[in-house]
């Protein structure tokens, strides 16, 4: 059977030759960046999660099992989240996270549309969540996790991890209103 | 609740991609790369998770560049092992124009004491200018081999010169000559004898870059991992020849013989330490043991403890070996102690700088040596003929404590060998009953160790 490129690319991987994780590098760091960033908001959290990300693959490089093509993003970003994580629980006391009880109801469950919106400016949304939010929304909406897995990821309560996300959902909404009426008033 | 919404901004979002934090590459080069280096190296920062992982994973990881670097590696090492040799070698003009020198303190000794008339002067004359001649055709010789020891020959040339002054004194009897010739036979030997030495240094210097070859052939097979370390070292005390002077006799240990052992055994007349008394009765005598270069051959391993930390052990191999010539120039005693240490080595390495294919270092730790073996092979001479010849085992068996401290230089050559030079200090403490050796001699030595540095699994 042919090899496809990435599978060349976990052979040289595995033989930690620097010219083949130089080219992973290459070829991944920008969107391990942007969801590195989905996690963390300070540039330099990123900087040393990625790093620590990258050091971490290097190491377990060996583990990877290579299950059709996608497979090493998927891994990676396994990784990096993983990571980012690790490094959210390390950085920030628990009692960070804003009350739930302290934000208002929200109106309705209207549903964010982010059809119109540049790429750059949902990242801007999304890093502008409070922190908790943030990480709840990320991962039950990228990471595709169930409240169950997230509310065990981050010890937490698992109808909180469900309030949470709907909070982050509903000031979305609120965020995508006011970025469409800006837009509406430069046109004016 | 429609989750349309979530999918749609999922893969909306897949392959956005935000700025690569700046530097992010250089700092994982550095962490990964250039830490790999250092693990080949000197230190290791790939954990033990890995270790496993490696072990369990079979793959293979051979890199034909090793095949053509090895030979590479091995050359480096002969060539280093040569220029140190020449390095020794150049000890030898030294004490040639050390035996002129004593042999024209005798003369001048002899003129000034003794009337002109005596034979005894003029014999040691002629002698004088027949070992200058001959110490200066064995500098001849060594000068084609080595340039850079004019200034010793010149030395011995105006020691030449001033013997030949002292010779022209007239009063020469028929019996000197004779005398002469048979003074002129015991420098040829002794120079026969130092002709073999020479080859047999050069056999080892051959000899030892071959065995690394060996090992290296051992361990291509073997397959790559990142934590332990393998190192092979040939280990040089450079220009530490040690040289003890005793005037009269001497034996091995250094000590002068006593009185009731010149006494005893001159009762007996065969005895060949007699003739060797007899012989030189009108004479002055004197006793000097030369200590060689201790040679040193080691295999280490080294495990890495993080960034910048190493720990290592081994086995050291080290030959001691020291002259004895007790007695006048014709007549005397020559010994010649051997003594093989084995080592065990715990070393402590850190690593200061890691600029490109360099890696700086320093290490400290012990070595206890223990002797092996030894033995001590003693010819009496007398008149140039070896009377006999009495070889005895040394059963002196005390440890030998050592501390050591070094900086290191290490080239890698390719990604799994490198070469190193360790200039370092060592000290060995006194045992009082030890063995004399040059450990004892001169406790304090520097040292040059070089050696290649491989990483294995």
């Amino acid at each position: 059977m042919e090899e496809n490129k990435e599978q060349i690319l976990v052979k040289h991987l595995l033989m930690k030759e620097e010219a083949a994780w130089k080219e992973l590098f290459g070829a991944y760091s920008g969107n391990l960046t942007y969801i590195c960033s989905r996690y963390l908001t300070e540039k330099e959290d990123v900087h040393d999660v990625l790093q620590n990300s990258f050091i971490k693959m290097f190491r377990s490089i060996d583990s990877f099992e290579y299950r059709g093509n996608g497979s090493l993003k998927a891994w990676m970003t396994r990784i990096v989240v993983n990571e980012s994580l690790k490094h959210i629980k390390q950085n920030t006391d628990t009692k960070s996270t804003v009350e739930i009880e302290d934000l208002p109801d929200l109106p309705n469950d209207e549903e964010p549309d982010f059809e119109e919106i540049p790429k750059a400016v949902i990242m801007e949304m999304i890093q502008s969540l409070p922190d908790g939010y943030r990480t709840v929304f990320n991962l039950y909406v990228f990471e595709t996790k169930s409240h169950k897995e997230i509310s065990g990821l981050l010890g937490i309560a698992e109808n909180s991890s469900a309030s949470q996300f709907h909070r982050a959902k509903g000031l979305l909404v609120q965020k995508i209103k006011e970025f469409k009426m800006s837009k509406k008033a430069q046109y004016e | 609740m429609n989750n349309e919404w979530l999918n749609n901004l999922r893969s909306r979002m897949d392959d956005h991609e935000e700025d690569v934090p700046e530097g992010l590459w250089d700092d994982i080069r550095d962490e990964l790369f250039s830490e790999e280096d250092k693990d080949k190296m000197i230190t290791g920062f790939i954990p033990e998770e890995q270790h496993e992982i490696g072990n369990n994973n079979g793959h293979k990881v051979v890199d034909k560049r090793l095949f053509y670097c090895i030979g590479g590696a091995a050359a480096a090492a002969v060539l280093l092992f040569f220029v140190l040799q020449i390095d020794s070698h150049t000890d030898r003009p030294e004490t040639i124009s050390q035996n002129a020198d004593g042999l024209k303190e005798k003369v001048k000794k002899n003129i000034g004491i003794e009337n002109p008339q005596d034979r005894g002067s003029s014999a040691a004359e002629d002698q004088m200018s027949t070992g200058a001649s001959l110490a200066e055709t064995t500098i001849e010789r060594t000068l084609k081999k080595i340039n850079d020891i004019q200034l010793f020959s010149k030395e011995t040339k105006n020691d030449a010169e001033v013997v030949q002054d002292i010779a022209t004194v007239p009063e020469t009897k028929v019996e000197t000559r004779q005398e002469t010739e048979i003074s002129q036979k015991p420098l040829l030997v002794e120079k026969a004898e130092d002709e073999p030495m020479k080859r047999k240094e050069a056999e080892e210097a051959l000899f030892t870059p071959e065995k690394k070859k060996e090992k290296y052939a051992e361990n291509k097979k073997s397959k790559p991992e990142k934590s332990w370390m393998l190192s092979m070292l040939t280990g040089n005390a450079s220009s530490n020849v040690a040289e003890q002077q005793f005037p009269g006799y001497a034996s091995m240990s250094g000590k002068p013989m006593n009185i009731e052992q010149v006494w005893t055994t001159s009762t007996y007349d065969d005895n060949p330490l007699t003739e060797v008394l007899l012989a030189n009765q009108s004479q002055p005598v004197e006793a000097k043991i030369r200590h060689k270069i201790p040679v040193t051959l080691g295999l280490s391993l080294y495990y890495n403890l993080g960034k910048r930390w190493g720990i290592g052990t081994g086995l050291n191999y080290t030959k001691l070996t020291s002259e004895l010539h007790s007695g006048s120039h014709t007549n005397y005693i020559k010994g010649v102690q051997t003594v093989h240490y084995i080592g065990i080595p715990v070393q402590v390495n850190y690593n200061v700088v890691q600029k490109g294919r360099f890696t700086g270092y320093v290490t400290g730790g012990a070595l206890v040596e223990k002797p092996v073996g030894g033995n001590l092979t003693t010819n009496y001479v007398v008149d140039d003929e070896i009377k006999e010849t009495t070889k005895e085992s040394l059963d002196n068996k005390s440890l030998q404590f050592s501390v050591n401290t070094a900086v290191g230089l290490q080239l890698k050559v390719i990604d799994r060998f490198g070469v190193y030079a360790e200039p370092g200090i060592g000290y060995h403490f006194k045992e009082n009953n030890a063995l004399n050796t040059v450990y004892k001699e001169k406790p304090l030595q520097f040292n040059v160790k070089f050696g290649i540095r491989l990483l294995l699994d």
